[in-house]
């Protein structure tokens, strides 16, 4: 196994596996935030049909989701089947964002109400009590349970070779069957590991700098 | 409340079942334009599974090669269109067919009843026996030294099928599945199983390419024979596959290229 020959064909499937990631985080973590208020809702409905989505989307595979975003165009409407790369976006993002709405739903609902009350006193606006004196609460608390869904996040990339996606595991998978070897399997494995490494290190730093009250 | 998503839930759950049965009404076009599409697009493009050595795989510079590859190429050439390979999951493929994402299967499909009832197939176009492979030192010779052996098989294969209908299957200790055949062989290596069960042109290809020191029982369970697969209605353009096909078997291109992978003309078409 020639790893001079192996590992710029790894690092194209890297390139793959860091767009998913980099976009689905873009996309779902403001739809998370959105997600979260509209589940806090004071109508019934709106809070209703966002609980139900939330429900599908933790409550079935995420492989499943894939498959159903790519093919369900066709299949139920006889329309345009989506471009496979748009539809793994797709379903990714509003996969994630079903999970970090959760996490920012308990992140907000642990601020006690004393807070609230007190920024009413001192005569904050509602929207001013929230982006000003909650979320950047919120954003400290929140961060350990965000940093697990990232961090998972970066594995889960492999799920999109269900749609034929080449991403890093699907060509480590093939060149290790094309050249009977697993070493490529080995490599890919490296490479999440180090990304994941990187990761934690950097949430780290943030939990760190957050961290202005000690 | 509970009713509304009883009723929300089952919903989906219907919705989902439409989509992975591909329980849809046939399209009643009536006329079969199917070669005119491909030569309008200027592209026939080929559905398959980059992981299938000798027919359809990636080499050490992941440039997609094998068999099936070079013959396609061929037929394109002499189609007039260009050849387009789109990698798919394997267990996608009739609906990735039949979205119309891909114009056909050509991954070394062995055929069977089921793929017969969803698809339009060519010919045969090589056969296959399916075959147990064994090291060479282990003193197994035939189906009874099998008895109470660990047999490795690929997940959702015909061997699997196969396998599993024969009378061998019982006399075995246990028989996994794996993804993919060389996994399988790796297993047989580490000594996880004594046996892997799989196509005889894979198991040719990997054996001599890998210089393994592994046999191929002389029994043989069952011979398969590869096709190529269309959507059902696409008969125009599955008919001039197969007419160009023939004339490739006739001027001997079809014998060259199966000379350069199997070492000899195994090719079956007529």
């Amino acid at each position: 196994m020639d790893l001079a020959k192996l590992l710029p064909i790894l690092f194209e499937g890297l390139e793959v596996t860091l767009q998913i990631f980099a976009l689905t985080l873009i996309l779902s973590i403001p739809l998370g935030v959105i997600v979260a208020l509209l589940k806090m809702s004071k109508i019934k409905i709106v809070s209703w049909v966002t609980g139900v989505y939330i429900l599908i989307m933790r409550g079935t595979p995420l492989m499943l989701q894939i498959l159903f975003i790519y093919f369900a165009p066709y299949f139920l409407f006889r329309a345009q089947t989506p471009d496979r790369f748009n539809a793994v976006i797709i379903a990714f993002a509003i996969n994630y964002a079903a999970y970090f709405a959760e996490i920012f739903r308990g992140g907000i609902q642990s601020m006690p109400i004393g807070q609230y009350e007190a920024a009413d006193a001192l005569g904050y606006t509602k929207a001013q009590t929230f982006l000003r004196i909650i979320l950047p609460q919120v954003v400290k608390r929140v961060l350990p349970s965000v940093a697990n869904e990232v961090i998972t996040l970066i594995k889960d990339t492999s799920l999109a070779q269900v749609i034929a996606v080449t991403e890093l595991f699907a060509l480590a998978n093939k060149q290790a069957t094309g050249t009977s070897s697993v070493i490529p399997l080995f490599v890919a494995g490296v490479f999440y590991f180090v990304l994941n490494w990187i990761l934690t290190k950097l949430f780290d730093y943030i939990e760190k700098k957050l961290d202005y009250y000690k | 409340m509970k009713l509304k998503k009883l009723i929300a839930g089952m919903l989906l759950v219907m919705m989902v079942a439409a989509v992975f049965t591909g329980c849809k009404k046939e399209e009643s076009t009536g006329e079969d334009n199917s070669l005119q599409k491909v030569k309008d697009a200027g592209k026939l493009v080929l559905g398959l599974d980059d992981s299938f050595p000798p027919m359809g795989f990636r080499n050490e510079d992941n440039k997609i090669v094998g068999f099936d590859i070079d013959v396609a190429t061929e037929v394109c050439k002499r189609m007039g269109v260009e050849l387009e390979l789109q990698p798919i999951d394997w267990n996608a493929k009739e609906m990735e067919l039949n979205s119309g994402n891909i114009d056909c299967i050509w991954n070394g499909m062995s055929i069977d009843a089921s793929r017969q009832e969803k698809m339009n197939l060519s010919e045969p176009y090589l056969r296959n026996e399916m075959i147990f492979v064994v090291a060479a030192d282990s003193g197994i010779e035939t189906f009874a030294d099998l008895a109470d052996k660990a047999v490795a098989v690929q997940n959702g294969s015909t061997a699997q099928t196969i396998l599993e209908n024969s009378d061998v299957y019982d006399t075995l200790k246990e028989a996994t599945s794996f993804d993919d055949n060389v996994t399988a062989f790796l297993t047989l290596e580490a000594g996880g199983c004594q046996a892997v069960f799989l196509d005889s042109v894979v198991a040719e290809y990997y054996i001599t390419e890998n210089d393994k020191d592994f046999v191929i029982l002389e029994e043989n369970l069952q011979e398969e024979e590869y096709a190529i697969g269309f959507r059902k209605a696409d008969q125009k353009l599955r008919d001039e596959v197969q007419k160009i096909l023939s004339e490739m078997k006739k001027d001997g291109t079809l014998g060259e290229i199966s000379a350069k992978w199997f070492g000899s003309d195994i090719t079956i078409v007529e």
